[in-house]
C-alpha cells in the first residue's frame, strides 16, 4: 500500500535507516531511493508537467495528461525504487497516456514521448529555469522564415495574439492572415525537419 | 472542413483553451506539431499552476487513503479481466491496475488470487536495481498499443496492458529470449480495443528481450522491446 500515513521528510531530513511500519527489519535509504509516493509526486509532478506541456501545448490538456500519469502510476504500491527506475515507470506511462491522448483526439500521433530522449525531462535539475535549447531552436526556425512568415507566427505563438490581432498588426484580413499562418507553419514544419528536429 | 477544425484547434492552443477534437489528416500532423511546439515554447507556460499541483496532490492523497483502507479492493473480477473499482476515468483503468500489480505482485498466490478474484494483491516492495524490464508495444506504423512489464520473483511475472484500436478477440503473447527463441506465454481477451494479461513465466527474466502480439491468425499487433 501507500505509505500516505507517513510524512515525507527525506528531502529535509536524510535518514540513513528507516524502520518499517511494522518494526519486522530496516533497510539502507539513501539519496537515490523514493520511499513515498509524496516525495515521487513532488519531485515529478513539475517535471511531468513540463513534458506533457511540450507534447500537448496547452494548459488544460497538459495538467489533464498529467494527472492521469500520476492516477495511473499510483497503484496500491509500497515504493521503495530508485528515482531512475520510478521515472523511467513513469515515463513508459506517460507514454501510452499520450498516444491514447492523440488517438482519441484526433485519431493520429501529433506528438510522441521518446523513452531514451525524452527521459532528459524527467533528469535532474528540476525546473523551469533548467536551461533549454527550445528557445534557441524555436528562434533559429523563425529567423529562417520569410518576413511576414516569421511575424505571424510570433504574434500567434509568442504574443499570443488572437487572429484578428494579429491580423490588425499586419495590416491584413482575418482570411489571409489564417492562410498566412497555415503557409508559415507548413514552412517551419518543413525547416524544423531540415534541421533534424 | 478539416481546415476549419485544424484552425480552430491552433486557435484553441493559441488562447490556451482546450482544443476540440477532430479527425485529422496526415497533412495536418506536421502543422499540428509545429503549432504545438511554437506555443509550448512560450514564456512561463511550461510551469504548472500551483492550484492545479496541489488540487491533485490532495487527489492522489485520498486515492492513497482509500487504498489503505482494509475495507478497500482496487480491484474486482469480470470474467478473466480485472477491472478497478475507484477511477475517475476510465480509458487508463487497466493501465492503473497493471501500473499496481507490477510493483506490488511477486507471489504465486497473488497470481491465483488475480487470475481468480479471490483477494486484492499483497504489496511487496518494488525490485531494486535494473530488474524490473519494462517495454511499450508498437505496431507496425509505430502506433503505442500497450505496455508490458516483466518482474523478477518466485516465479518471475509478465504484466500487459493493451489498447487496439477497433480490434475485439483474442490475442496471443509471445516472449523473446536472448538466445533468439520465443515461447507463447499464453492468450487474453481483448473487448472494444481494451485488454489485460499477466501471467506467471518460468523465464529468467534477465534474458528477456522482448515480446510480440498476435492474432490467433498469426497477425502481429505489436512488438516491444524491453529496456
Amino acid at each position: 500500500m501507500f505509505r500516505a500515513t507517513q510524512p515525507s521528510k527525506r528531502s529535509e531530513d536524510q535518514h540513513p535507516v528507516r524502520r518499517d511500519s511494522d518494526g519486522a527489519h530496516l533497510r539502507l535509504v539513501d539519496d537515490d531511493i523514493y520511499t513515498d509516493w509524496e516525495s515521487v509526486y513532488r519531485d515529478n509532478v513539475e517535471r511531468l508537467y513540463r513534458l506533457m506541456y511540450a507534447k500537448v501545448g496547452n494548459r488544460p490538456d497538459a495538467e489533464d495528461l498529467t494527472s492521469e500519469v500520476f492516477r495511473t502510476a499510483f497503484g496500491p504500491l509500497r515504493l521503495a525504487s530508485s528515482k531512475g527506475e520510478v521515472r523511467a515507470y513513469l515515463l513508459v506511462t506517460a507514454r501510452t497516456v499520450l498516444a491514447s491522448h492523440w488517438r482519441q483526439r484526433l485519431g493520429l500521433a501529433v506528438t510522441s514521448i521518446d523513452p531514451v530522449s525524452d527521459l532528459a525531462y524527467l533528469a535532474e535539475p528540476s525546473a523551469p529555469d533548467q536551461p533549454s535549447s527550445a528557445p534557441q531552436r524555436a528562434g533559429t526556425i523563425l529567423a529562417a522564415l520569410p518576413e511576414r512568415f516569421r511575424r505571424i507566427l510570433e504574434l500567434r505563438f509568442l504574443e499570443a495574439c488572437s487572429i484578428k490581432e494579429a491580423a490588425q498588426a499586419m495590416d491584413v484580413s482575418v482570411s489571409n492572415a489564417k492562410v498566412l499562418q497555415h503557409r508559415a507553419l507548413q514552412m517551419a514544419a518543413k525547416l524544423a525537419q531540415d534541421l533534424g528536429q | 472542413m478539416t481546415g476549419r477544425k485544424l484552425s480552430a484547434f491552433i486557435d484553441a492552443i493559441v488562447s490556451g483553451r482546450r482544443p476540440a477534437r477532430f479527425s485529422a489528416t496526415p497533412d495536418d500532423v506536421e502543422v499540428l506539431r509545429m503549432a504545438i511546439a511554437l506555443s509550448a515554447e512560450r514564456p512561463g507556460g511550461a510551469k504548472p499552476d500551483e492550484q492545479f499541483v496541489s488540487g491533485l496532490y490532495e487527489e492522489l492523497k485520498a486515492q492513497a487513503s482509500a487504498r489503505a483502507d482494509p475495507g478497500f479492493h482496487p480491484i474486482r473480477m469480470t470474467g478473466s479481466v480485472a477491472r478497478p473499482i475507484r477511477m475517475s476515468r476510465g480509458r487508463f483503468a487497466i493501465a492503473a491496475v497493471a501500473a499496481g500489480l507490477v510493483l506490488v505482485a511477486g507471489t504465486a498466490s497473488t497470481t491465483e488470487a488475480f487470475n481468480h478474484g479471490t483477494a486484492a494483491p499483497t504489496a511487496v516492495p518494488a525490485p531494486h536495481g535494473k530488474v524490473l524490464l519494462t517495454g511499450t508495444f508498437e505496431s507496425a506504423d509505430h502506433r503505442v498499443v500497450g505496455q508490458i512489464v516483466a518482474y523478477p520473483s518466485r516465479p518471475s511475472w509478465v504484466y500487459m496492458n493493451v489498447d487496439v484500436a477497433h480490434y475485439s478477440g483474442r490475442l496471443v503473447c509471445m516472449l523473446q529470449s536472448d538466445n533468439g527463441s520465443t515461447v507463447a506465454v499464453g492468450t487474453f481477451a481483448v473487448r472494444d480495443g481494451i485488454g489485460e494479461f499477466s501471467r506467471a513465466i518460468p523465464t529468467e527474466v534477465g534474458r528477456l528481450r522482448g515480446a510480440r502480439l498476435l492474432t490467433p491468425t498469426g497477425s502481429v499487433i505489436g512488438s516491444a522491446t524491453f529496456a
